[in-house]
């Protein structure tokens, strides 16, 4: 038995190491293809986007797809700068708001009792199936009869109730043992005493994936500029990417490229910046 | 007299003291930024596409309600006229079938692989849940539009062509499959991130003990791991159906799009339609749940385990 013991921990895993390496590898170069793709393929000039068989890399790359894409900006009446700001407003004002929303209705929802509370979770979950086409023009309605059409408030309001960022938020919470939150109580802290102090660093990685999903929801999001708004100044960038885009021409796929990259460098910037705590999972932050 | 009661008996649910009515309380100011949100926005929403189905509405200075003959006409004419319907609709149920296994497996041999001590362990996690960051719909666009989301030419080849013998309908699905192949383990970022998490909460001196006792990995996978990661398992099969079913890239969102705005249908079909499909999702849903929620009894004998391998480690 003693000499099983001594095998169950060894302190080299040189050899055990290599089989991981055999799985993991391929796959996350099978992963990751695609993400070098969308990069060359922004590059690419007029003949190589349209080479058949297409090409994966990129042989002579040049800025005509970018520049195309800021010389058709540059045409319209509105600066691109105008809808990158819009763009950060709503996105920056969107992600916070939801994050505060979700933690605090997940912390009630996981650790708090009331009344109602399992209706509440089961609505939520009737809304995170919910297509949303069916919804919208209910969600104009309202909009439009709260007088917020054709302001920055038509492009938040309804993105920061998220359901399934409400959804991840309380499974994550429910993991949180109850006798640290009794601890923090019988310590004297009071309910929101405990969910900033206990609740929020104890979740992080899952607000930190919450936070992306959000973000990913506004960033891209055309539904709202679409239908919510009417005047050019107030949509976004991800709307007008799109149109710019959108185009049948020639360019126009060039021009696709340039901008499925544009609109991706934010996220990556992002994940750069969250992936510390969102990939610091539970073992790390202090939970069993 | 009241608080002798209460003594006597203080799991009592009915009787409303002064101290549950002050932790209803902080749970009502918590939900209540969210539930206003929700109400106003998805609740009272659904309340009126619900409405909406059940009569045929015109915009033209505001709406007008047209009364139907018999309310559950668009419900009808989804079955009876809609023809793409049914089979899109069976057609997403078969994928899912395929898919879900596939995402669930996936992310969970993953964040396996990802849990063991190897070195550059987080530059793979990275790898891993960058396409969670990438994946948002123009990219998707374009990389569906340039075909890259499939497996390299050949090897699909070779293996459609083994496959060719079957009939159709399960033909179809598995070409499917293999031509988004790539998008399939894309949608795969979040559940290794949730499996990691999960593992990572497994104590070591389970396996130890489990090692000890003579157990293979192979065993204490499936005796040790598995059963603690059943919840996860529910929990990821359940985000996997959502994001499949509500995805912008689902042909039957898609469809429910284009009948909502189409002149001929207009958008109180298209609402009777998202009734329907939001009533099947419900169902699959449910079904995951059942066949994965965890049973009483079980987690039970799992917990009067854990002791007595405990035990038997210190003994030796």
């Amino acid at each position: 038995m003693a000499i099983g013991g001594t095998k169950v921990n060894p302190k080299k895993f040189h050899k055990n190491q290599i089989p991981f390496y055999l799985y993991l590898i391929p796959v996350a170069v099978f992963m990751g293809a695609p993400i070098v793709y969308i990069i060359n393929h922004a590059f690419k000039p007029m003949d190589e986007l349209f080479a058949f068989p297409p090409k994966f890399f990129v042989s002579n790359p040049s800025l005509i797809n970018f520049r195309n894409l800021f010389q058709t900006a540059a045409g319209s009446s509105i600066p691109i700068s105008r809808y990158i700001f819009n763009s950060f407003i709503v996105t920056v004002a969107v992600v916070l708001l939801s994050i505060i929303i979700s933690t605090m209705a997940g912390f009630a929802l996981s650790k708090m009792k009331f009344k109602l509370k399992n209706t509440i979770f089961e609505v939520n979950n009737l809304a995170l199936m919910f297509v949303a086409t069916a919804v919208t023009i209910p969600r104009y309605l309202t909009i439009n009869a709260v007088g917020i059409l054709d302001t920055y408030w038509a492009h938040i309001l309804p993105l920061i109730a998220m359901p399934v960022c409400l959804f991840l938020i309380k499974q994550f919470m429910d993991q949180v043992p109850d006798s640290l939150l009794e601890a923090a109580q019988l310590e004297g802290a009071g309910a929101f005493r405990i969910y900033w102090k206990v609740i929020l660093p104890l979740t992080k990685p899952a607000i930190a994936t919450g936070a992306i999903l959000a973000f990913q929801s506004v960033w891209t999001n055309v539904e709202t500029s679409n239908l919510f708004t009417s005047s050019e100044g107030i949509r976004t960038l991800g709307f007008y990417m799109n149109t710019l885009s959108g185009v049948g021409t020639v360019q126009g796929q060039g021009m696709a490229a340039a901008a499925a990259m544009i609109m991706f460098v934010p996220n990556l910037l992002l994940f750069v910046v969250m992936q510390s705590s969102v990939m610091n999972t539970m073992a790390y932050s202090g939970m069993k | 007299m009241a608080s002798k009661k209460n003594k006597r008996n203080p799991h009592d649910k009915r009787r409303l003291t002064k101290r549950k009515l002050r932790e209803w309380m902080y749970g009502y100011i918590f939900i209540l930024p969210w539930l206003i949100g929700v109400s106003i926005f998805f609740v009272y929403a659904m309340v009126q596409s619900l409405r909406f189905s059940f009569s045929n509405i015109i915009f033209s200075n505001g709406i007008t309600f047209n009364a139907l003959a018999n309310p559950w006409d668009n419900y009808a004419s989804v079955f009876m006229k809609e023809i793409n319907f049914p089979i899109t609709l069976a057609n997403f149920g078969l994928g899912l079938a395929l898919q879900l296994p596939i995402i669930i497996a996936f992310s969970l041999i993953i964040a396996l692989l990802l849990n063991s001590k190897i070195r550059a362990r987080s530059v793979f996690r990275m790898i891993f849940f960058l396409p969670v960051i990438i994946a948002t719909g123009p990219v998707m666009q374009q990389l569906t539009a340039q075909g890259v989301s499939s497996v390299p030419m050949v090897s699909q080849n070779t293996l459609l062509g083994i496959l060719q013998g079957l009939p159709e309908f399960i033909y179809q699905p598995i070409s499917d499959l293999f031509s988004s192949l790539i998008l399939i383990l894309w949608n795969s970022g979040i559940q290794i991130l949730i499996f990691l998490a999960g593992l990572q909460k497994v104590p070591s001196t389970l396996y130890e003990a489990a090692k000890i006792d003579g157990a293979s990995g192979w065993e204490s996978f499936w005796k040790i791991t598995l059963p603690i990661m059943k919840p996860m398992i529910l929990l990821n099969s359940i985000y996997t159906v959502v994001t499949l079913a509500t995805g912008g890239d689902n042909e039957i969102i898609q469809l429910i799009y284009d009948v909502s705005y189409a002149p001929t249908k207009g958008y109180s079909y298209g609402a009777a339609m998202s009734w329907i499909y939001t009533a099947v999702v419900a169902v699959i849903l449910l079904i995951v749940f059942l066949l994965l929620r965890e049973k009483s009894d079980r987690r039970v004998k799992y917990e009067t385990k854990r002791p007595d391998l405990k035990e038997r480690r210190q003994d030796a």
